[in-house]
């Protein structure tokens, strides 16, 4: 470690990392924009620029990205003229930047807007007008390109080629008239376009499917974990007005995924903003609260009367089979294995297989995020193939989690012999004929509880949006149904 | 704490007479003058371009609502009473409201949300008058928030005056 003064005081630094990340890990704050502690430095943007003096000689002005630290170092991020040099830059990179903000979806979490407003003059002194370029270039599926928001910094074109090492983006043309775009105007492949709209310091690049969706100081962010594969990236769960989750963002997580995550993990927002049924139906959206099968077939019922009817099919049946989904949290998973004691069977949990989308990056490619928190519990990996096959020559069966009837494949479920009950907790009721009890069950952005991800490491999961009227947490409604069945067996 | 000493009453003041004669007077007189009150609502009350009434959105000459959805005046309504969903369109503006209410209930008809558009879409009209018999139809939505720039234009033209020391040139395109 070397050791640098950092506005008089004394702090260790990495003498492998640049000046500028020297100073934010110590908490002091230098403007950036092209700088990303992810990627190479290149020092294009130059708003990063402080004083260093070094070894009694004079201080001079430098971009801390591109300078390394030296022992004895002198860095002074306020000084005079460094304010003065980085007031000028931000003077030129303004120049041509648009007054977009009340349009852009930037605003509010925008490099430039806030470090304009803090530093930058309240009006500009160019005569000229500002460049005129394409205000919506679509690069592929995922990204649009504002092209006059853009100020080069070329954050973007440094993620292609270093992060998912197939370089796409490119800076063509020359001085005024050099824009972002991608080799012979191709869209943009791979899995992880969504974080070039995440390093953009500015409104240029942004997600389609996020574009004026919301405001982004309305979001109220949660910390959470993503549940598309077993990497258990960390990300921030948004919601709008505490009523929908609007997008899921990478948290940086230097032991699993760096700043970075997969878009299959960042659009899968379709479970989490499932609609309510509506008041009274079983069918057609998420169910909150109970659903139990009468003489009219599967009607609402009172939570209670569903635990009653659930012991009722669950203690009278033979050696029931007990099956949970691979989102459980450990929490979740120990919850079912005490309420499969008490049957008693062992529980396992539906497997499905790889999902084909593991790449050398992050994705692992196994839909399942908590296999080895479950596994570790002792649940048992089950594949749905041998699930179902489980469950032909079964009398009942219970299906705890979030998405474990569409893992298991609602189709196939509802071929089962009709001889096979289904207790089922599940966030909506599917129209099986097998089902006699369904539980509407929180997902997981509306849980607390944590997952153990591929690499063994226990990452959190938190309530970001409170799950609907009459939606029990599913530790509390196993552990009242383990109660029943265990009360219900020392009667019999 | 002082002590207040009560004074006796003079003869005219115990006879009592001559300040009934002098308030009658007052009374009689009134009655021949021109009235203060008005007959609201059917005389309806003065407005000048400083009334501060219920917010409105400015419909430019083009047809389409001056408001970008930005999000402003949302953010600067003290009593929450703004809420704005934008949507994107094929115009050179990418932005505009698909949602835009304000509920007339909790409005306090401060004007902030005027003073924070930065876009001159919202402005406080001359409308005064909130009745209805449910709180729902007092939620006003974009169709009936939207006003032509016209019907509002003295009001535009006080802001602008209002604002001219620190405000050069109109935003509103």
């Amino acid at each position: 470690m070397t050791k640098i003064t950092v506005n008089g005081r004394e702090i260790e630094a990495d003498p492998k990392q640049p000046l500028i990340r020297a100073c934010h890990d110590a908490g002091i704050d230098v403007p950036m924009y092209c700088y990303h502690p992810g990627l190479t430095p290149v020092g294009s943007c130059r708003i990063c620029q402080v004083e260093v003096s070094q070894q009694n000689q004079p201080p001079r002005v430098v971009a801390a990205c591109k300078t390394s630290v030296a022992e004895g170092m002198t860095v002074q991020t306020d000084a005079p003229k460094a304010r003065e040099v980085r007031r000028e830059c931000l003077e030129f990179l303004l120049k041509n930047h648009p007054l977009d903000c009340p349009i852009c979806d930037k605003a509010g979490e925008c490099d430039l807007q806030d470090y304009s407003f803090n530093e930058g003059q309240g009006c500009g002194r160019s005569v000229e007008p500002r460049r005129k370029l394409h205000k919506r270039r679509s690069l592929g599926d995922v990204i649009v390109l504002d092209e006059e928001r853009c100020i080069l910094c070329s954050r973007c074109v440094r993620f292609c080629g270093e992060v998912t090492k197939k370089p796409q983006l490119t800076v063509s043309g020359l001085g005024a008239h050099s824009v972002i775009s991608t080799f012979g105007d191709r869209p943009l492949t791979g899995n992880y376009q969504g974080n070039l709209a995440d390093i953009c310091p500015v409104g240029a690049l942004t997600l389609k499917k996020f574009r004026f969706q919301a405001r982004v100081w309305n979001l109220a962010k949660t910390r959470s974990t993503c549940a598309e594969c077993s990497r258990g990236c960390a990300i921030t769960v948004e919601v709008l007005r505490g009523r929908q989750v609007k997008r899921f963002r990478p948290r940086y997580d230097p032991q699993v995924n760096q700043w970075w995550m997969c878009d299959t993990g960042r659009f899968a927002l379709g479970p989490v903003q499932q609609p309510l049924a509506a008041a009274g139906a079983v069918h057609g959206g998420r169910l909150a609260g109970a659903c139990v099968r009468g003489p009219g077939g599967l009607a609402r019922a009172t939570v209670d009367a569903a635990l009653g009817a659930a012991r009722e099919i669950l203690g009278n049946k033979p050696a029931p089979l007990v099956l949970g989904s691979p989102f459980l949290t450990v929490e979740e998973g120990r919850a079912l294995q005490a309420l499969a004691a008490a049957l008693p069977v062992a529980a396992g949990f539906v497997a499905p297989p790889p999902s084909g989308l593991a790449d050398d990056l992050l994705n692992t490619g196994d839909p399942c995020p908590n296999r080895r928190g479950l596994t570790e519990l002792g649940l048992r990996p089950v594949e749905p193939a041998a699930a179902r096959k489980a469950l032909a020559t079964a009398r009942a069966a219970l299906l705890v989690g979030e998405r474990v009837t569409t893992l298991l494949g609602a189709d196939e479920l509802a071929g089962l012999p009709a001889a096979v009950r289904l207790v089922v907790f599940d966030t909506q009721a599917h129209a099986l004929p097998g089902l006699d009890v369904c539980f509407g069950v929180p997902t997981h952005v509306e849980k607390s509880g944590h997952w153990v991800n591929v690499g063994g490491l226990r990452r959190p999961l938190e309530v970001a949006l409170a799950a609907p009227r009459g939606v029990a947490p599913l530790e509390t409604s196993l552990a009242r149904l383990a109660q029943l069945l265990s009360t219900a067996g020392a009667r019999s | 704490m002082g002590i207040v000493q009560r004074k006796d009453l003079s003869l005219a003041e115990r006879l009592y007479l001559p300040e009934v004669v002098r308030g009658l007077s007052i009374t009689f007189r009134k009655m021949f003058e021109k009235p203060m009150t008005r007959q609201y609502p059917e005389e309806p009350l003065p407005k000048t371009e400083v009334t501060r009434g219920q917010p409105r959105l400015v419909v430019k000459d083009d047809g389409n609502v001056a408001c970008v959805s930005c999000g402003m005046c949302e953010a600067a309504c003290p009593a929450y009473a703004i809420t704005i969903d934008g949507g994107e369109t094929e115009r050179p503006i990418e932005r505009e409201p698909v949602r835009f209410e304000i509920d007339m209930l909790r409005c306090i008809l401060c004007g902030f949300c005027e003073e924070a558009c930065p876009k001159d879409a919202i402005f406080m009209s001359d409308e005064l008058e909130l009745a209805d018999s449910s709180r729902g139809a007092l939620v006003y939505d974009l169709e009936m928030l939207k006003r032509p720039k016209a019907a509002l234009q003295k009001r535009i033209d006080y802001v602008y005056r209002l604002n001219q020391r620190w405000r050069k040139s109109s935003s509103t395109s």
